[in-house]
């Protein structure tokens, strides 16, 4: 993940908008843009597929950040609707074992 | 002080049920549930194998419309704007989903099943029976319904001949419109065990900086904590006609919703948006919140208050008559 990450602007955030063929190119996962993550806990109850933790980042500004356990997202979207710095972000789901679609093999250079 | 419910045949230690949906669909919530106290489970419908393309679940499929993210969901009303379809395993994974669950859990567990034709339906309804499910909710209100199916043309059908081949209590959970009454007498009349009230409402919201319907562009469930009010009449409505049980659902956010269910009539209250937004830990919240009141309204169980205010509706000549509103007349002089 940390790959897909690297120099991205962070030009899609939340739902609205979606990057342009969404549907088409991506099976999303949220991912959590660490910079912008205030350690608030609000995301954690709202998912329930038990897909967000808290960990300590002592490094971290506010000491705590949310990850995103991309096994278990199920790309939902509801933590994008509980961030109030908007730190969730859309990524490729790499967990999934189906074909990847050709128009997605060149996805790391994409803005995301 | 006890708030076990006698429901259609089942024996639940509380009234709450998980109404069907994301909640529901895999073994582990039914656990969680089951851990937290609920009095049985809806799992997430099931669709016949020819809506297979509603197992897929588009990526994202939930928007929280009016909901302030600053003040972290303390909004007091918002809508969850759900494109979540059906079930998204198989059928086969369905009926195992079933069977891990009544072997792992002691709640009732009811399967749901969305079909179009009365075969589709049996079939559905048999296999949950089959399966173990202790009773089975026809979904046949669902907002993410393809096409138009007609109550009359299609359902009466249906109800019909599922109640003919399942032994277990059949639930039939109908639309906030139109016609609620007369559907549900309609499915009482055609032997279902008890009713549901409400599915959601099938929605849509635009977004006017893209000019676009929001989310994927398609029709979509809504609900939300003020759908409670449109809710309350139709249990109202139905309770004072219907002699079959209702199980309520649509916009409980709190303890004091679920009472007001229970005093409209309702038997068991299904809950499902208020644990997406304030996590599964608001189960026992609203336990607690029900047993203060029983405690400080000195009720021993929960029997003796239901249809309470039902049976307090006043019809509106006896309000003329009683108000005798001596300032009404025409309001026409132009000044």
């Amino acid at each position: 993940m940390g790959r897909v990450m690297s120099g991205t602007d962070k030009k899609y955030v939340g739902l609205n908008p979606l990057p342009p063929d969404f549907v088409r190119l991506y099976p999303p996962l949220a991912f959590v843009f660490e910079e912008d993550c205030i350690g608030c806990d609000r995301c954690i109850p709202l998912c329930f597929f038990n897909a967000l933790k808290m960990i300590d980042k002592p490094e971290h500004r506010y000491k705590r950040v949310a990850i995103v356990d991309s096994d278990n997202c199920t790309g939902c979207g509801l933590c994008f609707e509980a961030c109030p710095t908007d730190a969730f972000i859309w990524v490729p789901d790499k967990t999934i074992g189906h074909p990847v679609p050709k128009a997605e093999n060149n996805m790391d250079d994409r803005d995301i | 002080m006890n708030i076990a419910t006698s429901f259609a045949g089942l024996n639940m230690r509380s009234p709450l049920i998980v109404a069907s949906g994301p909640a529901s669909h895999g073994v582990n919530q039914v656990k969680l549930a089951e851990e937290l106290g609920f009095g049985a489970v809806v799992l997430k419908t099931v669709c016949s194998e020819k809506y297979d393309n509603m197992r897929y679940w588009p990526r994202p499929r939930y928007k929280l419309l009016d909901w302030d993210k600053q003040i972290g969901g303390r909004s007091k009303q918002f809508t969850l704007y759900s494109y979540e379809q059906g079930y998204s395993g198989t059928l086969r994974d369905y009926w195992d989903l079933i069977g891990i669950c009544k072997a792992k859990t002691n709640i009732p567990i009811i399967g749901s099943a969305f079909a179009d034709s009365p075969e589709d339906w049996v079939n559905l309804a048999q296999h949950i029976e089959q399966s173990g499910a202790d009773a089975v909710e026809l979904d046949i209100s669902s907002p993410h319904r393809p096409g138009s199916l007609g109550f009359k043309t299609t359902f009466i059908a249906a109800i019909r001949s599922v109640v003919n081949v399942v032994k277990v209590p059949v639930l039939v959970k109908l639309a906030p419109g139109p016609d609620v009454v007369s559907q549900s007498v309609a499915a009482e009349k055609c032997g279902a065990s008890a009713i549901t009230l409400c599915n959601r409402l099938r929605g849509f919201d635009v977004d006017i900086e893209s000019q676009r319907p929001i989310l994927h562009g398609y029709f979509a469930g809504v609900g939300g904590p003020w759908a409670k009010y449109y809710n309350f009449r139709h249990v109202a409505e139905a309770a004072s006609v219907i002699k079959i049980p209702i199980s309520a659902s649509g916009g409980v956010m709190n303890a004091e919703d679920v009472i007001k269910y229970v005093l409209l009539g309702a038997s068991t209250i299904q809950i499902l948006s208020v644990i997406i937004v304030n996590g599964w830990e608001t189960a026992t919240k609203i336990e607690s919140g029900i047993r203060a009141y029983m405690e400080r309204k000195k009720i021993n169980s929960l029997e003796e208050i239901r249809g309470k205010a039902l049976r307090k509706i006043v019809p509106p000549d006896e309000i003329i008559k009683w108000s005798g509103e001596p300032k009404n007349g025409p309001r026409n002089e132009w000044n």
